[in-house]
């Protein structure tokens, strides 16, 4: 599996609206076990809406695509990582959603 | 029971699966860890009739076996198979098949179908696996992910047990849960072996556990176990009171002390972990003696699997040469033949003894097999080896007949110099005997080549040589053959209609001998032929078609699907791409791999996915050594195409200059379209011919609305998106913009942006209040025509389960309670009127 970064501008409009996208993504996410795995997500300040960047495991990125239209989700762009460099861990500890 | 702790989730799921009714549920785990004992009390608290039947351990399982131990009346077929366990579930309504993971490839198939048959039903079907045995190509797998959409199919996964739950099993026996639990990470099965065995060490194994337990039997039980454990599955009493009447007796002791447990007529180890720890004990010579008792006990019930099986273990060449090509012709006949191909491949392996005439049909047979299922490389090698054998003895018939169906395989592998030698050397060996079917193949499949280079004239006038022929000799099969390749050539020259024509003769010929390989042969000329000319409605119909019929009955659609998936693309239904293309980028035929290949990669560059390069890079290194336009034309489309998304007009157009001569030359109508556009776009064209494909020509005139009109007529809305963002007045680029954007087209997008001089949207639902996705509004658009959750789902290829959350997702966006509340707010908010 290869690690990929995910971006989704503005896909919501509340925080609530995440949340309940956060739990699709979850329990899609554990059906598509073999294909998919959700490592991290950092949600944004984007506009007048809330959006994220996740960074996924994942098969491929139709693998990433096919996640994200069954639990829908949006996606703006996929990059793949190539190398992961951590500095730090990352400052917040509570859990942030898709 | 005591191995049932923290197994109360599970249960509730199955109950769940139970209660909706219609569902297949996929229980995976890895040996030991407790699946069958999480069906089996299942099923025991339910109080209805229960089907049970389970796959064995054999290396080439009987074809159906699951279902034969059912004792149902089947049929040769897996949609008939599937059929009759529907009619028997309505009887008893729960069927648990353990260990599919061991399923023969009938047994997947009918699985398969049962699979997307079941929702209709109310009846549960469990079906056990050990899923870190399910990796790779497991054509487990495979059923797996094709069924993964199916909305009848659940899989569950039962965990090992937990630190707590080994204690508490472990207390009553004042053993050390702690040490177990670390010996044996919560394997259930491993630790009840343990806790049974009860000796003073802790085993290291579970061999070891199982072990212990068995050496606690008397001798006459201990010599009863060895002869059970030989037998895979479960060994019938008749034939322990052949083999082994004189330990019989000693059958209580092994059922009271729960080493084997009896299942109505048979018994059978509690698990096969436990039989495989006996049977490895047993000492090597007395297993081979047992093998050989058994086997001399079977002969008499004829199934052939399990003879060939056990004259193989018992070392007994002659009753290997004897049984597995028997079995081998009887998973043939049932269109098994993946097991066929295996059968052969064992005779082989017995075969030193044989002479050289008794050895070339083996090798012939195996060769056959080994095609069908996609094992190219190895088919070849047999095919040599088998021509050489008839060389030496002198028989042209079949050194010429071998040598005439040789480059098929060639073709598949990509060695197309092989191939052209070895049908010339057919036809020259051929010619020198009386015309018989032989010759005729022979001439196809020089036609075949000649329509292979897309040298098309050649390719029919070839094909006319062998219809004329095979009418003479009144060989049917030949004119089915001639006819197909005949129609190919045509539809390759831009006569549609013409070769669509000889291609229907040669499919209907072909169901009229009822001809599996003819059959599935015509389906796919049609299907991807018609797709590389970009007939892309017929081209997707005869493609599923030819899914539809081959792959129950095992016949490559591997290449099928891997048009299917191009056919896909260029129709706009992206999201159907990936599943097609990488099954058949999984298969082991070159030919899939590199269209599959192309697919992902168009895909992934039309989408601006991470990806291109590698599945572009690869289609190319496989399409080189064979040099034919069908592969390098198509490939290098595709690279030029993804060179201009990436913005590199001139590798663009290098790519595409590579083939255009070649394109030129064969006048192919759509290839040198293509091509000469990329160049056209990247200003490296002088002029086109004017027989390129419509589309294109229209493009390159500078005609860019009538091109999208030609485009759209095709069924094809990127390309004509993208060709209307060829146009000059703003209007035509704001429609190809929206379409661009709907498709999810970010490249294509952002460059059409970029000429309108707009930014882009910061997110993907900005475009209107309600915060819908493109997805949200295709499903409201539907929903507002009253139109139920089920008909949207067949509609827009979506499943219902996806309908169903965009429908929810809808329905809270624009905070209303129904879908009709939900029209009238999306007509006041003009949702519904753009498109």
């Amino acid at each position: 599996m290869d690690t990929y970064v995910i971006l989704r501008r503005s896909g919501w409009r509340s925080p609530e609206e995440l949340g309940e996208a956060a739990a699709r993504s979850t329990a899609e996410g554990e059906r598509m076990s073999d294909d998919i795995r959700w490592i991290r997500s950092y949600v944004l300040e984007d506009g007048a809406g809330v959006g994220t960047v996740c960074i996924y495991q994942a098969s491929s990125p139709e693998a990433i695509r096919a996640h994200a239209a069954t639990a829908d989700l949006p996606v703006d762009e996929i990059v793949r990582v190539a190398d992961t460099v951590i500095v730090r861990p990352d400052p917040v500890a509570e859990a942030v959603a898709s | 029971m005591a191995d049932l702790l923290e197994r109360g989730d599970l249960l509730a799921q199955l109950e769940t699966a139970r209660a909706e009714g219609g569902r297949l549920v996929f229980v995976g785990g890895e040996a030991g860890v407790g699946k069958t004992a999480l069906v089996r009390s299942f099923a025991a608290g339910l109080g209805t009739p229960v089907l049970h039947s389970a796959c064995e351990n054999l290396t080439t399982p009987t074809p159906f076996g699951p279902f034969l131990d059912l004792g149902l009346e089947l049929g040769d077929e897996p949609r008939q198979v599937a059929t009759a366990v529907l009619d028997e579930l309505r009887r008893a309504p729960l069927l648990v098949l353990e260990d599919v993971h061991w399923a023969d490839g009938a047994t997947l198939d009918a699985l398969r179908v049962l699979g997307r048959r079941l929702e209709a039903t109310d009846a549960l079907v469990l079906a056990t696996y050990r899923d870190d045995e399910v990796e790779g190509d497991h054509p487990l797998r495979l059923v797996l992910g094709e069924l993964a959409t199916t909305r009848a199919v659940v899989r569950i996964s039962v965990p090992r047990l937990s630190l707590d739950a080994v204690c508490e099993l472990a207390e009553p026996h004042d053993a050390d849960g702690g040490a177990i639990h670390r010996l044996t990470h919560g394997n259930a099965f491993y630790v009840t072996e343990i806790l049974e065995a009860g000796s003073e060490t802790l085993p290291e194994t579970v061999r070891d556990a199982v072990l212990a337990r068995a050496s606690r039997l008397g001798r006459a039980a201990r010599r009863l176990v060895d002869v059970v454990s030989v037998v895979p599955g479960r060994a019938e009493l008749w034939l322990l009171e052949i083999v082994a009447a004189g330990e019989l007796e000693a059958l209580d002791e092994c059922l009271t002390s729960g080493v084997l447990h009896a299942d109505g007529d048979s018994v059978a180890f509690r698990h096969e972990v436990a039989r495989l720890a006996v049977e490895r004990a047993v000492a090597p010579h007395r297993r081979r003696a047992l093998h050989g008792e058994i086997l001399l006990a079977l002969v008499p019930t004829s199934d052939f699997s399990r003879l060939a099986h056990h004259a193989e273990e018992a070392g007994d060449a002659a009753a290997v040469l004897e049984y597995a090509p028997a079995a081998a012709r009887r998973a043939t006949e049932v269109s098994a033949h993946r097991e066929a191909a295996a059968q052969y491949a064992r005779a082989l392996r017995h075969a030193d003894g044989l002479t050289a005439g008794e050895r070339a049909p083996l090798l012939a047979a195996y060769a056959q097999e080994a095609h069908v299922i996609g094992r190219h490389e190895a088919s070849a090698e047999a095919s040599l080896e088998a021509i050489e054998h008839y060389r030496r003895l002198g028989d042209t018939l079949q050194e010429g007949a071998l040598l005439a169906r040789l480059p098929t395989t060639y073709i598949s592998l990509g060695r197309n110099a092989d191939a052209e030698a070895a049908s010339l050397n057919a036809i020259e060996l051929l010619n020198r005997l009386p015309a018989g079917a032989e010759l005729v193949a022979a001439y196809c499949m020089q036609a075949s080549l000649r329509m292979l280079n897309r040298d098309n004239a050649d390719g029919v006038v070839w094909g006319q040589r062998a219809l004329a022929a095979a009418e003479r000799l009144d060989d049917e099969e030949g004119r089915s053959f001639a006819l197909n390749v005949i129609g190919t050539s045509h539809v390759m020259a831009g006569k549609i209609d013409r070769g669509v024509g000889f291609l229907l003769r040669s499919l209907e010929l072909a169901r009229m001998q009822d001809n599996e390989v003819r059959i599935n042969s015509a389906l796919g000329m049609l299907g991807s032929g018609l797709g590389e000319m970009y007939e892309l409605e017929l081209a997707e119909i005869y493609l599923r078609e030819q899914i539809a019929f081959g792959e129950p009955r095992e016949l490559f659609v591997g290449y099928a699907q891997a048009w299917l998936a191009c056919v896909q693309l260029y129709r706009g239904r992206w999201d159907e791409v990936a599943p097609l293309a990488r099954i058949a980028v999984a298969s082991r035929s070159r030919i899939s791999e590199i269209t599959g290949l192309i697919a992902l990669g168009r895909l992934r560059a039309r989408r601006g996915d991470p990806g291109v390069q590698e599945a572009l890079d690869q289609a190319l290194e496989l399409s080189l050594p064979g040099g034919h336009l069908q592969r390098l034309g198509h490939v290098r489309a595709a690279r030029a195409e993804s060179a201009w998304l990436a913005g590199d007009g001139e590798q663009a157009s290098e790519e595409a200059r590579a083939v255009y001569p070649l394109a030129l030359e064969k006048r192919h109508l759509w290839f040198a379209g293509e091509l000469a556009y990329w160049q056209w776009k990247a200003s490296a064209l002088g002029a086109a011919p004017e027989w390129i494909a419509e589309p294109y020509r229209l493009e390159i005139a500078g005609t860019a609305s009538e091109a999208a009109a030609a485009w759209r007529k095709r069924g094809c809305p990127y390309e004509a998106a993208r060709s209307l963002g060829e146009s000059s007045d703003e209007e035509s680029l704001l429609l190809a913009l929206a379409e661009l954007d709907r498709l999810g087209a970010r490249p294509a997008a952002t460059q059409l942006r970029r000429r309108l001089g707009i930014r882009g949207p910061r997110g993907t639902t900005r475009a209107n209040p309600a915060g819908l996705t493109a997805r949200d509004l295709d499903v409201l658009r539907l929903v507002a025509t009253g139109k139920r959750n089920t008909d949207v789902a067949a509609e827009l290829v979506l499943s219902p389960r996806t309908v169903d959350h965009h429908v929810s997702a809808i329905l809270r966006k624009l905070q209303v309670r129904t879908r009709g509340e939900a029209a009238v707010a999306a007509s006041e908010l003009g949702l519904l009127q753009d498109r």
